[in-house]
């Protein structure tokens, strides 16, 4: 019989874990660390010359990307950016396929008609494929939330966008659309403090992103982004509101974005003790890992264990990616239509592995 | 939810669009249009509309009159104005399983809706996999003393916008079996309804509810033997009734109606080219890049050696539309503008 101690010690574990097991405390560090792990590995590669195309590091902000992602349930759909991919990798998208579609290959998501983070698995994860036009999949999420609106269904559109995308008109179209109707969905921003080289101050004439709520009438949270289980509480609770009919929610989710816009980009413009702050003091996943260290939900060896893994899935990745063929140089046409059948078959495979 | 099979007019509603037509069983192209609407609601309950002042007040054309009192306003769905966001939602319900028809109240206000319609709409299958059957439709093209922002022919903007599909019919029965197609197909949509025609041309159209007229068929609405004219929409009725007078000059000449931009039939282009010899290409959209610009090179490129003459275009200046009658006059080719052309390109 559980003493009244007990109970209030129940209660104190419930509060720190926000209502998630072991199981599910380690897979979430499972994800930062996969995420953390990825986007360096994937920079290394683009600095060595092995990696074509474009980059978009989410480095810093994975407190928010996995956060919010995790609030979801498989039949819900997510609508990121190409900074979004640490949440896309939290919804289920599957590692080899994601570097396949980097390399350019056949197995990609895209089938290699698009490139990097400019992702999506629809049919699988029910994730949006990405576009750089933002936030563009804003309005989009209203549409699908409309349809499980209209159906009766308990699901949930989650949109996520940066905080230079909160100054484009369509942000504010959406916002208002989705309260109109008091639309199953949640507005995630993803504030990392620049848009591209631009400061919040010189974007933003509120001291806040999420006190414009107000102005379509919804709850707005800001919430700290270097605890991922705070922005998965909060997150959780916005999807569940949606879900039982209670309308949208924006939540501005602060970080700082570690890297530059793109690979290319040095952000020399962030100013180093800010950089150094976060980096040193509110890395999300360190963070999260000490907690987890110091509840003993983990301990060093399965710490250990988790890394083994996550480098052991980004090798079996590259490798998959690598020995993935082109898509063919006649197929260019295919896949347009939706009677050209190429979505609907296997594409061919002959297109060889060696780079032109 | 399923598509079901009704009877045409199962709906026994006063405000059924058929109820509007003539005691002899015609229809203008508006009502033409309001049909197709109405039977594609009937037969598929996916199929839903949405738009600025659509229900209660039925549409600035009153093209959607007495949808709301039949099918409710979540199938007739007003909207703010919020031309990104009204694509927006039709792409994110067609992902989920519906069919979207969203209402522009003019083809002019689909440039505020740019973005959404030619990168996200138009780019999303080939990137993704993901059919988006959505159909944009609005009044579109001059003539009728509505000046700059509401007379534009956005047509070849879209058809060079690649995954979208862009109809210009001419006629009711036309108008009535494309946009049925086209809230059937699976690709997204972009149908521009001539305002000039809404309520000036009428025909008996068929009421068979699976009638239905293939996209990307051109037509060849008038025979002729001297010189192919190749053009669409309102100028359509304009070049025929220019073939009268040059019929009485003594000069056959064949009307070819492309009724589908996007995608072009190319093949039955080239058939009259090959019968005539000799061909006007007449369009309403600017004269520098517009759709005829295409048509005239495909026809260089194909049937170069069936010409007796050089390709001849006619075709508005690359300038905005103008208001005042002189002008707009002035603009858009006129009934004497092609009969002019046709007589030097037969005479060459």
């Amino acid at each position: 019989m559980a003493t009244r101690m007990d109970q209030q010690r129940a209660t104190a574990e419930r509060d720190w874990r926000v209502g998630l097991s072991d199981d599910q405390l380690r897979h979430v560090l499972y994800l930062l660390k996969l995420c953390r792990y990825f986007d360096e590995r994937m920079e290394a590669l683009y600095r060595q010359g092995r990696l074509p195309g474009a980059i978009y590091s989410g480095r810093g902000q994975e407190g928010t990307h996995v956060g919010v992602a995790y609030a979801l349930r498989p039949e819900d759909s997510l609508f990121p950016t190409h900074r979004d991919l640490s949440a896309q990798l939290t919804k289920g998208l599957d590692l080899k396929r994601v570097m396949a579609q980097f390399w350019g290959r056949i197995d990609g998501y895209t089938r290699g008609r698009d490139g990097n983070s400019h992702i999506g698995d629809w049919y699988g994860a029910r994730t949006w494929t990405v576009m750089s036009h933002l936030p563009i999949a804003y309005p989009v999420a209203c549409g699908a939330a409309l349809a499980y609106q209209r159906r009766g269904e308990p699901r949930v559109a989650m949109a996520i966008c940066g905080d230079g995308a909160t100054s484009n008109g369509r942000w504010h179209e959406a916002l208002n659309v989705s309260a109109i109707h008091r639309l199953p969905v949640v507005w995630v921003v993803n504030n990392n403090q620049y848009a591209y080289s631009t400061p919040n101050r010189l974007e933003i004439p509120t001291p806040t992103i999420a006190e414009r709520a107000a102005a379509y009438g919804m709850p707005g949270v800001r919430v700290d982004a270097q605890d991922v289980l705070e922005v998965y509480r909060v997150a959780h609770e916005a999807v569940e509101r949606a879900r039982s009919g209670g309308g949208p929610t924006l939540i501005e989710s602060v970080s700082l974005r570690w890297r530059g816009h793109a690979g290319h980009d040095p952000a020399k413009y962030v100013p180093r003790a800010l950089l150094e702050e976060y980096m040193e003091n509110k890395d999300p996943v360190r963070r999260f890992q000490d907690l987890l260290l110091a509840h003993e939900v983990v301990d060093e060896a399965a710490v250990k264990a988790i890394e083994e893994r996550v480098e052991r899935e980004f090798q079996e990745g590259y490798e998959f990616a690598l020995a993935s063929p082109f898509p063919v140089g006649e197929e260019v046409t295919m896949g347009l239509w939706v009677e050209d059948g190429y979505w609907q078959r296997e594409p061919s495979r002959e297109g060889g592995t060696e780079a032109p | 939810m399923s598509a079901t099979k009704i009877e045409a007019g199962a709906a026994g509603h006063g405000a059924e669009p058929r109820g509007k037509r003539t005691e002899a069983g015609e229809a203008t192209y508006l009502i033409a249009i309001a049909e197709a609407l109405w039977e594609e609601m009937e037969r598929d309950e996916r199929v839903f509309l949405l738009g600025e002042d659509i229900g209660v007040y039925g549409g600035a054309f009153k093209v959607t009159e007495g949808f709301i009192e039949r099918f409710g306003p979540e199938r007739v769905m007003d909207t703010p104005i919020a031309e990104e966001t009204i694509t927006g939602i039709a792409i994110g319900a067609a992902m989920e399983g519906f069919r979207p028809v969203a209402e522009f109240q003019y083809a002019d206000f689909m440039s505020s809706g740019f973005d959404m319609i030619t990168t996200a709409l138009g780019r999303y299958h080939y990137r993704s996999g993901v059919p988006l059957p959505v159909v944009l439709r609005g009044p579109s093209g001059g003539g009728v003393r509505a000046s700059s922002f509401h007379s534009f022919n956005p047509e070849p903007w879209f058809a060079h916008s690649p995954g979208l599909k862009v109809i210009c019919p001419a006629f009711p029965t036309d108008a009535k079996g494309l946009l049925k197609a086209a809230i059937r197909d699976d690709n997204p949509v972009i149908f521009l309804e001539h305002k000039w025609i809404y309520r000036r041309i009428k025909e008996v159209v068929p009421t068979d509810p699976d009638f239905l007229v293939p996209i990307g068929k051109a037509r060849v609405v008038r025979e002729g033997t001297d010189l192919s004219i190749v053009t669409y929409g309102t100028l359509v009725h304009w070049a025929l009734e220019a073939a009268e007078q040059l019929e009485a000059g003594g000069i056959s000449t064949e009307i070819v109606d492309l009724r589908t931009i996007q995608p072009l039939d190319t093949e039955t282009v080239l058939r009259s080219v090959e019968k005539t010899s000799r061909v006007l290409v007449l369009y309403e959209s600017h004269r520098f890049l517009g759709v005829g610009a295409e048509v005239a090179a495909q026809i260089a490129e194909e049937a170069f050696e069936h010409l007796d003459a050089p390709v001849m275009r006619l075709a508005p200046p690359n300038v905005p539309i103008p208001f005042s009658p002189t002008l707009e006059d002035a603009y858009l080719p006129q009934v004497p503008d092609i009969v002019e052309a046709a007589q030097r390109l037969a005479a060459w």
